[in-house]
């Protein structure tokens, strides 16, 4: 039991408990932007899934180079399973030929 | 996302129970949903957060495959006490900065088998989902939410937040709290536990903890309210004395 005194003061207890609790009612009721609730949230295998992406060139079996998709395109195939990407080879600005698409659900 | 609709928006939603909507999805869950969960299940508020929540008690867990845990091939397990997001979707609500209720509907997944058109309103499809007691409660939970940024605002304020942050003995306390993952396991704070709060709440009041789930809810919320009531009037008194805070 604490002393009489004591509960005259903010403990750094009291804080972490608060902070704690905010934080917990914030995730759960969907308070971060401010009154919502009730959203269901973001697909987050499909965030996970894209942010392992990378695209690869090979010249027959060798591997010439290996990359990262860019962040952008990660975000938008992210964002929405039945996003889309189309990926286009250019040359001096005028298209050669469309290399195809890409859905987030693949 | 558009929160451009509202309740005499047109809608019609018929559920097939496919369950691709309850796969890859982050539901989130408040203490009063797991309070209506666990007593359907017949466990207390703290094994049903252990088994069944992630992310400090926030959210339902989910199987390596992305299904919600509580689905099965005969339906969800905890149906007629799911979680307010799931009695809403495939819709999002929002309460806008000048108090005004707002819709967003939600993209369906490619696979989902449910019946999607505009025959009838929100409101209808709202009343079929039994959500009114959900919101009330998130409202609750909301005025409450509200009162602890505050507090937490007022602490920020004198500096006294970053100093707790900061200081010795709280990365102490964080130590021996263990590792990361333990720390996502548990609740982030007891107060989501309500057997566990009620428990010790009612014990020190001599008061009989609540049998039934509103009756306990409502409990909660005023527990909740007498504590920071107490820490709303200790801050009021750190306020006139800046070194007032104390380790405990």
């Amino acid at each position: 039991m604490a002393k009489k005194e004591e509960w005259n003061s903010v403990t750094r207890r009291d804080v972490l408990k608060l902070a704690g609790t905010a934080a917990a009612f914030c995730t759960s009721f969907g308070f971060l932007h401010g009154s919502q609730t009730g959203v269901v949230v973001q697909d987050k295998h499909l965030q996970a899934r894209w942010q392992q992406a990378e695209i690869k060139w090979y010249a027959g079996s060798e591997l010439l180079n290996s990359s990262v998709i860019p962040v952008k395109v990660m975000k938008h195939l992210q964002s929405d399973v039945d996003a889309t990407v189309e990926i286009k080879l250019y040359r001096a600005g005028q298209l050669l030929r469309s290399l195809g698409t890409i859905q987030a659900k693949h | 996302m558009e929160f451009h609709l509202d309740r005499r928006s047109t809608l019609s939603f018929v559920c097939k129970a496919c369950g691709y909507c309850c796969t890859g999805k982050i539901i989130m869950v408040g203490p009063h949903e797991v309070l209506g969960m666990s007593c359907l299940l017949g466990i207390s508020t703290s094994e049903f957060l252990a088994l069944y929540t992630d992310n400090g008690g926030t959210t339902l867990r989910s199987e390596a495959d992305g299904r919600c845990v509580f689905v099965t091939a005969s339906g969800c397990r905890v149906h007629p006490q799911r979680p307010l997001v799931c009695r809403l979707y495939p819709l999002g609500r929002m309460i806008d900065e000048t108090g005004v209720e707002r819709f967003a509907l939600y993209p369906l997944q490619s696979e989902c088998k449910a019946e999607v058109d505009r025959e009838g309103t929100i409101e209808a499809f709202l009343k079929t989902q039994g959500v009114e007691p959900y919101l009330e409660w998130s409202r609750r939970y909301g005025e409450l939410y509200r009162r602890m940024v505050g507090l937490l605002d007022q602490l920020c304020v004198q500096g006294k937040f970053d100093a707790a942050a900061t200081g010795a003995t709280e990365s102490a306390d964080l130590e021996s709290a263990g590792p990361e993952q333990e720390l996502d396991r548990g609740p982030l704070s007891l107060w989501q536990d309500i057997d566990a709060s009620l428990a010790e709440y009612c014990t020190a009041q001599g008061l009989a903890v609540p049998g039934e789930i509103d009756e306990a809810i409502a409990l909660h919320c005023r527990a909740i309210a007498e504590w920071l009531d107490d820490l709303e009037s200790r801050i009021g008194e750190v306020r006139n004395d800046p070194e007032e805070m104390r380790e405990e």
